[in-house]
């Protein structure tokens, strides 16, 4: 016996997904074209085919009809721009360097940083940035992006050699 | 050789992912580019992302979805043949519209039809007409009182509650009331009594019918206008009751009769432009006294 699953139709079950998926949705498609306002656009019109047709689709497999909306729609649109990053995350007060010398230093390499992260290839930067930013799992990716984890695994990898390429310069250790 | 970060393209990913094993670990911790890497990850980790308001979102979409048709494709191809229907239909019903034009108490004015015949139309009446095509089919509805000079050609009539005046190039007035007048001015009219199987009347000039309970009464008169248009009223031997329906179509007023006895006759003129005047003439004579109060004016003997 299937267990009935909840229709998309229903204003709860729509807005539980909504609520559930419209910001990491967002965020994906942020981290690919690096523009909010189109990735909040391209998020909110798939949610709009969404309610159009939700009686075609099932309820366990919106989370992956979403991300591939999201990415098609992402496809579809040409201008990809740099992705913007802040740091909202209190900075780790671990460190025992109190000069301001190095302070200095410190916010002069967190600029790099993200101008790197943001030079990045976009096949490298969603993956890094969904693993680093949204600590997605490389599961979680897999099943975002629909690559292999295996893929993943390199596309972090040859990331991270390229910021250390462009960064080691400025790391002083 | 063991794997490291330069001969392994998932290396760096594994470490990431903290699936590196011990010794991979151990033998990488030892790297001068650990500590390189290790402070791009941490401090990578300490980004985030955009802030996103994702209630403002839901509003936007819900109001999107609400405002956008849920099959736009039917609605459209529906709406379409609507609007199509409601044009043909209503430029059909336009087409074969009437005009009305109407007068309220007290005015007067005079309507050019396109073949050129004048109507005088008297107050508190109206005509109404075909829009268009009005030449194939010239007939007038007339409620009230109007003077009608015509131009010759074929086909006038003119449509009232109780019967219908063919005309043939002549001049002539209609009073359709509580009683039924026609007067012939000039020329020559048929009047078809509606409900009657009776031959049609003809009047010519001079010549004056009455309608009373249905039967029509002939009269002769001398004026080449009707007085109305002149701008008063006359009556020969007719019911008080007729001169104060007459009174109520050029002033704005209502009379409150009591228990004066409305069927006294009455023979006199009124003027149309002065209300007082009109009441002195028509009532002091038959000694009927009269008190206003607003619009309403209360008759006692």
């Amino acid at each position: 016996m299937l267990e009935k699953e909840p229709s998309v139709c229903e204003e709860k079950t729509y807005n539980e997904l909504f609520r559930k998926y419209y910001q990491p949705a967002t965020k994906y498609i942020y981290y690919k074209c690096g523009n909010l306002e189109q990735a909040e656009d391209i998020v909110q019109n798939v949610f709009i085919k969404i309610w159009k047709l939700c009686d075609t689709i099932i309820y366990s497999k919106a989370k992956s009809y979403i991300y591939s909306a999201c990415n098609n729609s992402f496809l579809n649109e040409v201008a990809h721009k740099k992705v913007v990053l802040k740091h909202q995350k209190a900075a780790k007060d671990n460190t025992n360097y109190e000069s301001p010398d190095y302070l200095i230093e410190v916010d002069e390499f967190r600029i790099q940083l993200k101008q790197a992260i943001s030079d990045l290839n976009v096949k490298e930067r969603e993956v890094f940035l969904l693993s680093r930013i949204e600590n997605k799992t490389y599961k979680e990716i897999a099943e975002i992006t629909g690559l292999t984890i295996k893929a993943i695994e390199r596309r972090m990898s040859k990331a991270l050699k390229e910021l250390r390429e462009k960064l080691g310069a400025h790391i002083k250790l | 050789m063991m794997k490291n970060y330069d001969t392994d393209d998932t290396f760096l990913g594994r470490w990431l992912a903290g699936e590196l094993s011990e010794e991979e670990l151990i033998q990488f911790k030892k790297t001068d580019a650990y500590k390189q890497f290790k402070l791009i990850n941490d401090e990578s980790q300490l980004l985030s992302g955009p802030d996103i308001n994702v209630e403002a979102a839901l509003q936007n979409v819900k109001k999107r979805t609400q405002s956008k048709a849920a099959k736009p494709k039917t609605f459209r191809l529906w709406f379409s043949v609507g609007m199509a229907a409601i044009l043909v239909l209503s430029l059909g019903y336009y087409m074969n519209s009437s005009k009305t034009i109407n007068n309220g108490i007290g005015s007067t004015q005079t309507i050019v039809l396109e073949d050129g015949s004048k109507i005088n139309l008297n107050a508190n009446s109206s005509i109404t007409y075909k829009r268009f095509f009005w030449k194939n089919n010239k007939s007038v509805t007339l409620n009230g009182e109007a003077y009608f000079t015509i131009s010759k050609g074929d086909g006038f009539k003119v449509e009232t509650s109780k019967g219908t005046v063919n005309v043939l190039g002549t001049q002539f007035n209609i009073k359709d009331r509580t009683t039924f007048e026609l007067k012939c001015f000039e020329g020559k009219v048929e009047f078809l009594q509606k409900n009657k199987s009776s031959s049609p009347k003809v009047l010519t000039k001079g010549m004056h019918i009455k309608i009373k309970k249905d039967r029509i009464e002939d009269y002769m008169f001398q004026d080449n206008v009707p007085n109305w248009t002149r701008g008063f009223s006359t009556f020969d031997e007719e019911p008080i009751q007729l001169v104060l329906e007459e009174l109520t179509q050029y002033f704005d007023i209502t009379f409150d009769t009591g228990n004066i006895n409305t069927d006294r006759l009455f023979s006199g003129r009124f003027k149309h432009d002065n209300l007082d005047l009109a009441l002195k003439s028509t009532l002091i004579p038959m000694g009927i006294e009269y008190e206003l109060k607003g619009n309403n004016i209360i008759l006692s003997e």
